[in-house]
């Protein structure tokens, strides 16, 4: 167990792992009510295709996500209404390359904390349950299909990668999810489920090592396997279509233009590539950039525009979205401005205008308990501490952010994905 | 907790002190009667004052200047609560103990939200016309893609259906034809009188204490020419005649919306029964749609119900298959009259009561949670601090939620379909 002060951000973490390989941090924050925690596994959407014991498996689309639903399954019990008898709420999410649950109350926190280590831990599937299952996530399924923001998306990023799963909606579609059997559901969570590959991350004022005596008794039953998960996705620079369509009932068409670009690792490289896209995001068409406020006073962009940089295990993007009639232009305009800033970049002072910016609001940022222990998930799976990132900003230059601009915003890596209205 | 100070009559400064966060937050609202002939000009005035003021002239330096400010934020705050809109501004920022050696944050950011208020850049003795253009265009489309999100939508549809001689019933931006009628010289005229009649709510969280604070936000009255009018108290709902409406959309997904009204209001004082009987029924985590319209009967994907205590109307919605819809307002109605009935186990009664006082005493923990509670709490006619509404809730028992349940009456219900339009 060591504990860590992180003076810049007046923030400090113990951290610890277990024998079985689970690792374990914990936020103190004095004289706060709330407390929230996150058990989660470095394993998502994406992971479908693994090795284990020696033989290979490739799962149907979608099974991380429902894994998601049915570990609140316990034989004769109700999890969230036994997390709200204590006053705890409980909720899961799956991502491309996370799937966590969690939770927050604020009495009780340790016997939520063994429920949530428990039913995360004990998986119970059957047959009648999956089917059952197959119906919730088929509506789930129908909603998303209705909601033009998600279709935008998946959409784009069917269109634009070869090999990457990130191609495949998070909840699989009626068909794949109709192949899953309370089987792949077991082999699936064997191979997903490694506690060394998992976290379990509190925040609020409670005591360590309480937090940390109480996971060693809930999780030691947890196995260790030989699994290799396979996340090595090839892929070309250009996307595989430059541009993808689909109606749907909106008012006005939605556009999301992204530019394709590399997988960046892990550990403190990969932040650092996540702060030069970051930066770079800013100075290409932030609020503060020349190109977002002509085309905002043109009429051609509105408040609706917004982007930034998209990482997940394997790939990243740049990418912005919004309503307009005119995307195509929005898509000259991006590659324009980026080669205009090759020759003419912004000076330093405005350079460090914005760094001090993007610091403000990761260190605001840190008032949420939810959005912080997200992040401090998200980084510790690609091998990063994240309360490190002010020491990162701190070696970011504007000649990094100028040169990774004009590797990335050009016409080959771009990809447009549409969403228009369906003619009357 | 909080410490209130009255700058001015109508001006009022709620103060929460507070060394835990990070993030500071100032708001000012403007608050008006909710009315067909202003809502658009209310909805739209923010909008265009973040356009520019006469210091920093648009969008871009506007930003640069927040980038200065270590990334702070400033909002528009346009609020409907029952008869009332609020039109105003809000602002986050960074504490000053995390700056560089010497720089301050609070001081700099409430002048900055001062000039964006109260120095607006003008042409020719308006806004200026491009601005508001612009901020129309955006108004419209928001109006306009409110149809995006289906379950909004449904959810508008009905409060039309219920309520829409009420003040209840009008769309917190307006309709398009409200918002196609504003001009740079109305909007213009219209903020003059904003400014110089309505009641003001300032509310900050922070370090800072309410002394310091006051005398930052003190000189934005100073100038300004003020006969305030007081605004009268909240009324209670002119419900419409209601029925039933349904709407064909190309989705695959139906969206279901039941509305009840009941005369438990905050003004009958049953405010906080009518919430834990909400909750039981279709607010909290595991009350009785949920459990059984979802878990056992998995007639839809998401159900839930929510209490509107200013008009005493409660509305349930829900996402499900076209074809479960008479199933499932059958189901709902059941639900209902197992709450009646008084059928709520203790786990049931438990849970739901759990659940509202995790959430209040949660609430101290989030500057956004402060702010939205007791500057909504002001002006809703609630009156109850946190502490209050907490202990409250525990008295609630299961004779009292069958009661309250028992005061309900189904007014209107909405079905968005599936299908070719």
């Amino acid at each position: 167990m060591n504990k860590t002060y992180y003076p810049q951000l007046d923030e400090q973490v113990t951290k610890t792992v277990l024998p079985n390989g689970l690792s374990i941090m914990v936020v103190k924050k004095p004289g706060f009510a709330r407390k929230v925690a996150y058990f989660a596994t470095g394993r998502g959407s994406i992971d479908r295709m693994f090795t284990m014991d020696g033989a290979s498996f490739e799962a149907p689309m979608g099974v991380a996500h429902f894994l998601e639903h049915k570990l609140f399954d316990m034989p004769g019990r109700d999890m969230t209404a036994e997390f709200a008898a204590l006053g705890g709420s409980v909720n899961a999410f799956t991502s491309y390359d996370m799937t966590a649950y969690h939770f927050s109350c604020t009495e009780h926190f340790d016997r939520c904390l063994k429920l949530l280590l428990e039913m995360v831990s004990t998986p119970c599937f059957t047959a009648e349950s999956v089917q059952k299952e197959q119906g919730i996530i088929g509506q789930e399924i129908a909603m998303n299909e209705d909601a033009p923001d998600s279709m935008l998306f998946d959409n784009l990023a069917a269109g634009m990668y070869e090999n990457h799963p990130i191609k495949e909606p998070i909840l699989g579609t009626a068909r794949s999810i109709a192949q899953i059997t309370h089987e792949t559901l077991e082999q699936c969570y064997r191979a997903l489920y490694q506690p060394e590959n998992m976290l379990l991350c509190v925040i609020g004022d409670v005591d360590e090592e309480q937090v940390i005596q109480t996971a060693l008794e809930c999780t030691c039953h947890m196995e260790k396997r030989s699994v290799s998960v396979n996340r090595q996705f090839p892929e070309k620079d250009a996307p595989v279509k430059k541009r993808v369509s689909a109606k749907m009932e909106v008012s006005r068409p939605l556009f999301q233009l992204a530019f394709k670009w590399q997988d960046i690792g892990e550990g403190e490289q990969a932040v650092r590539q996540e702060i030069i896209g970051d930066l770079a995001a800013e100075i290409l068409f932030g609020e503060s950039s020349e190109l977002y406020l002509r085309l905002y006073e043109q009429g051609i962009i509105d408040s609706t525009f917004a982007g930034g940089f998209e990482t997940v295990a394997g790939m990243s993007m740049l990418s912005c979205y919004g309503e307009s009639e005119f995307s195509q232009q929005i898509k000259k305009e991006l590659i324009a401005q980026a080669q205009k800033l090759q020759k003419d970049f912004i000076s330093e002072e405005e350079f460090l205008r914005l760094k001090r910016s993007a610091m403000g609001g990761r260190v605001r940022s840190l008032d949420s308990f939810d959005s912080t222990c997200f992040r401090l998930c998200a980084y510790h799976f690609s091998g990063f501490d994240y309360f490190e990132f002010p020491r990162v900003y701190e070696k970011v230059t504007r000649q990094d952010v100028q040169s990774w601009l004009g590797q990335v915003v050009t016409e080959d890596r771009c990809a447009l994905s549409l969403i228009e209205p369906k003619e009357e | 907790m909080i410490q209130t100070i009255q700058l001015r009559p109508g001006v009022t400064l709620r103060c929460f002190r507070d060394h835990r966060f990070k993030t500071g937050r100032l708001s000012i609202q403007f608050l008006r009667l909710m009315s067909t002939r202003e809502v658009a000009l209310n909805a739209m005035l923010p909008a265009v004052l973040l356009r520019g003021c006469a210091k920093y002239p648009d969008l871009r330096a506007i930003t640069c200047r927040l980038d200065d400010l270590y990334g702070a934020s400033v909002g528009l705050l346009v609020r409907h609560i029952g008869d009332y809109q609020t039109t105003g501004l809000h602002c986050s920022f960074m504490e000053d103990r995390f700056a560089m050696a010497g720089d301050r944050i609070l001081q700099p950011m409430t002048d900055f939200l001062g000039q964006l208020l109260l120095d607006p850049r003008l042409e020719q003795g308006a806004f200026c016309k491009d601005h508001v253009l612009g901020e129309k265009r955006n108004l419209l489309s928001a109006i306009e893609a409110r149809k995006n999100d289906k379950r909004a939508y449904a959810a508008a549809k009905l409060l039309q259906m219920m309520a829409h001689e009420d003040p209840m019933g009008i769309p917190r931006l307006g309709d398009v034809e409200q918002a196609q009628q504003v001009t740079a010289e109305n909007l213009y005229k219209h903020y003059k009188t904003v400014l110089k009649t309505s009641p003001v709510e300032l509310f900050y969280v922070g370090s800072a204490d309410a002394d310091q604070v006051a005398q930052l936000v003190s000189p934005f009255f100073e100038k300004m020419e003020r006969s305030y009018e007081p605004i009268a108290p909240q009324s209670p709902l002119k419900a419409s005649e209601g029925g039933y409406l349904s709407e064909v959309m190309d989705v695959v997904q139906g969206k279901l919306q039941m509305g009840f009204v009941t005369d438990r209001t905050m003004d009958s004082g049953d405010f906080v029964a009518m919430q834990v009987m909400n909750a039981v029924f279709g607010g909290g985590a595991t009350c009785k749609l949920f459990m059984n319209l979802r878990e056992q009967q998995s007639l839809c994907y998401d159900i839930g119900s929510s209490y509107m205590g200013g008009k005493g109307v409660v509305t349930v919605g829900a996402g499900i298959d076209c074809h479960m819809e008479q199933q499932t307002r059958d189901g709902i109605l059941c639900q209902l009259e197992s709450c009646c009935q008084g059928d709520i186990t203790d786990g049931e009664l438990q849970s739901a009561k759990q659940g509202l006082l995790s959430g209040l005493q949660g609430l101290y923990d989030s500057p956004g949670a402060i702010e939205n509670y007791y500057s909504t709490a002001a002006l809703s006619g609630l009156g109850l601090t946190v502490e209050q509404y907490a202990e409250a809730v525990k008295q609630v028992d299961k004779a009292q939620v069958a009661r309250m349940a028992q005061s309900l009456r189904l007014h209107s219900t909405f079905f968005l379909k599936g299908g070719k339009g």
